[in-house]
């Protein structure tokens, strides 16, 4: 899973000025669909938010990584936002979001691709070298380049 | 030491939440506790979210749970019982 192929310059928000979670998911929303991945907006963003209810995406680390499958996505995308200032996530370990990965797969995906694209999302934020570096970015240039080179 | 295999039976796999939920899980006991996709040389600690997420384990795949501490066979029934039960996923 190459999730450089994913992620578009529509769609990299560097930095992303959000009040809430809502805010900074809708923001995440409008640049999946100006990247061609979602195009009917309201649909995905019901099953974002559905998702949230189960449990956060805020993983800890100050990393939050909402996702959604479903009709209103044609094909996988992500999205990336440096927050400009953290929004709280009610994140496993109490720390207020400042950097949000978004997972948009079509409802008609076959197999596990949100598995995929989350696997190769996780073996990089493992890497407490890449989540400081990712923390730092300050352009699409720097963030692609970082997912690139690590 | 105590080890049990369990097999992930929830349709849409390992993924976040299933992650969270053992990690919540874990971090309860004192035991160090490792997850061990067979097959594999691959490890995971189960206290740790990002360290099981990198397993990227399916529906289907079958997994060492291994405790080793003080409260290894609590902790061994503990998530082996999580995972079996799918997460309250279908």
């Amino acid at each position: 899973m190459n999730i450089l192929e994913l992620l578009q310059p529509q769609s990299i928000l560097i930095p992303l000025s959000g009040n809430d979670k809502v805010g900074v998911i809708s923001s995440l929303i409008d640049g999946l669909a100006a990247a061609g991945s979602v195009t009917d907006k309201e649909l995905y963003k019901n099953a974002v938010l559905t998702r949230e209810t189960t449990g956060s995406t805020g993983i800890g680390f100050g990393v939050a990584i909402p996702h959604g499958k479903s009709a209103g996505v044609t094909r996988p995308g992500l999205a990336f936002a440096k927050l400009a200032s953290p929004v709280d996530w009610d994140s496993l370990d109490g720390e207020p979001v400042k950097a949000v990965f978004m997972i948009a797969v079509p409802e008609s995906a076959a197999g596990n691709e949100h598995l995929q694209i989350l696997i190769a999302l996780s073996r990089k934020l493992i890497d407490s070298e890449f989540r400081d570096k990712l923390m730092a970015v300050s352009d699409s240039e720097a963030l692609t380049s970082l997912l690139a080179t690590i | 030491m105590q080890t049990r295999t369990v097999t992930i039976v929830n349709e849409a796999g390992f993924h976040i939440r299933p992650a969270q939920l053992v990690s919540e899980k874990a971090s309860a006991y004192e035991s160090t506790i490792l997850i061990k996709p067979e097959g594999t040389t691959n490890e995971a600690n189960a206290k740790s979210i990002l360290n099981l997420m990198t397993l990227g384990l399916a529906k289907g795949a079958v997994v060492h749970i291994e405790a080793e501490g003080s409260d290894e066979q609590e902790a061994v029934d503990a998530i082996s019982q999580l995972v079996e039960s799918g997460f309250g996923e279908a």
